[in-house]
């Protein structure tokens, strides 16, 4: 096990109203075998001894499927590796003597609270707006009494891999949150379960999007690029697509 | 009104950007194959072009149509353009981006003001020039100018460079995308361009270069 010197540059930030910036601390013997949140730990225990404030980041499962964790290292959400989110990122992704920008998500709807923190509750009303389904689906069906194709099984699983962490938006040169509402649009219209409310659903969610001050999506493909589920723009063409038939079509 | 919800909703002004492309991308082939002519000869170029304005209506309703989309397309792009910047300037002390050839989605704003910079330049040295000189005749004239010729062959660089994006871009946005059709959308996003770039870009060089002195 080798270990590493770093120069880490984190956004402090006391509230959402106070104006933040960029503190630099230095932190030595880093374990390359560590995550990225335990060498912020490390750095947090440290700062706690010196009696200044630890740096406050979003956490939970720390095995890269609850969508808590995440921040923008170096300019890319989820630092440089592939679809894994940021608990997932080891220090052996860095080297001796690297200095390592940290900052929050950002966006005009993810106001930050504390430091690397920031409230994602916009997420949750793009979902409270129509990603659901509220037919009345009875009891228990007879498995295969619904046919549906395993191709299409699987892109609705695909889509449903969504984890709902950000990253998508935080990328987006514009702030758009595209990918995030696309893939929970498609996890349903792909179903036939979802099939009764997909034009509400469409219009609802793109609404309330637009209404959170997210951006307008230009096709910069960055928010497929750092997804840590690797959900395809795909879901955004299929967006495009409900929300159009959803206009045009609608019954209300 | 539902159309105005629509057309003020975040993916109607994508659709908007996307028709209105569409329509253009449509004229140019038009325009294309008129000015393919030149390549025959100088007369088969003018009757060509008399032809064509021996039509007055067709010719003054396709310029007002094309004149309202041009205004929508760049009305539009730019109330997005200014949208955008709100949400994204000075957000991050660094800034990387992940996707490669990003040049040509990262400058639309910037490429699509360059050709309506040419637009100025080419409908006051085209379309408003003095009708007692053949067209043949200006043509050869104007762009036997080199740096007139070096403008035009830079705008038709920036539209082929806008085009790259905003076709695949375009259809993106129309919701169309298959695992069928990926490679056949992708390499009509490198063709297109290419041809324009090689129509239009073609006739400036034609002149600016001699090859048509004897047009």
């Amino acid at each position: 096990m080798s270990s590493i010197n770093l120069t880490l540059k984190i956004w402090r930030q006391p509230n959402s109203d106070a104006l933040g910036n960029l503190e630099t601390y230095s932190l030595d013997g880093i374990h390359t075998d560590m995550s990225f949140l335990e060498m912020l730990d490390v750095l947090n225990e440290k700062l706690t001894k010196e009696s200044k404030n630890p740096v406050v980041f979003d956490h939970d499962c720390r095995e890269g499927i609850c969508g808590m964790c995440g921040a923008v290292i170096d300019g890319v959400a989820h630092g440089p590796e592939k679809e894994i989110t940021l608990c997932q990122l080891h220090m052996r992704n860095f080297s001796d003597g690297d200095t390592i920008v940290i900052e929050p998500f950002r966006s005009r709807a993810f106001p930050v609270k504390k430091d690397l923190l920031v409230d994602r509750s916009a997420f949750d009303r793009i979902i409270q707006a129509g990603g659901y389904v509220s037919v009345n689906t009875g009891g228990t069906p007879d498995g295969n009494t619904i046919p549906i194709s395993q191709v299409k099984a699987e892109y609705a699983m695909d889509a449903a891999a969504c984890i709902g962490c950000g990253a998508c938006v935080a990328s987006c040169p514009n702030g758009a949150a595209m990918l995030f509402t696309s893939a929970k649009v498609s996890q349903l219209a792909l179903l036939p379960q979802g099939h009764a409310e997909r034009k509400q659903r469409a219009t609802a969610m793109v609404t309330t999007m637009d209404e959170e001050g997210f951006g307008n999506c230009t096709n910069a493909k960055e928010c497929e690029a750092v997804c840590p589920k690797g959900i395809s723009i795909r879901n955004i063409a299929r967006l495009n697509r409900e929300y159009l038939s959803a206009v045009l079509l609608k019954d209300d | 009104m539902w159309l105005v919800r629509f057309l003020m909703s975040s993916i109607g002004k994508k659709l908007v950007m996307a028709t209105t492309g569409l329509l253009l991308v449509l004229f140019l082939f038009t325009h294309a194959a008129g000015n393919a002519t030149i390549f025959m000869s100088s007369d088969v170029f003018q009757s060509y072009a008399d032809e064509l304005h021996s039509h007055p209506l067709i010719v003054i309703i396709f310029s007002l149509s094309i004149l309202l989309i041009v205004f929508a397309h760049i009305g539009v792009g730019l109330f997005l353009f200014y949208e955008n910047r709100q949400v994204a300037k000075s957000r991050y002390a660094v800034s990387t981006r992940v996707v490669k050839n990003s040049f040509a989605s990262e400058t639309m704003p910037y490429t699509g003001l360059v050709i309506l910079a040419f637009l100025f330049v080419h409908i006051f040295g085209f379309t408003f020039s003095s009708e007692d000189v053949n067209i043949s005749v200006t043509v050869k004239e104007l762009l036997s100018n080199f740096f007139y010729a070096l403008f035009y062959i830079v705008a038709f660089l920036a539209l082929a460079i806008h085009l790259s994006h905003g076709f695949w871009s375009m259809l993106q946005t129309f919701g169309i995308s298959h695992p069928r059709y990926d490679i056949l959308l992708a390499r009509l996003t490198i063709a297109v361009p290419v041809f324009f770039f090689v129509i239009f870009g073609g006739v400036a060089f034609y002149f600016m270069t001699g090859l048509g002195s004897s047009f």
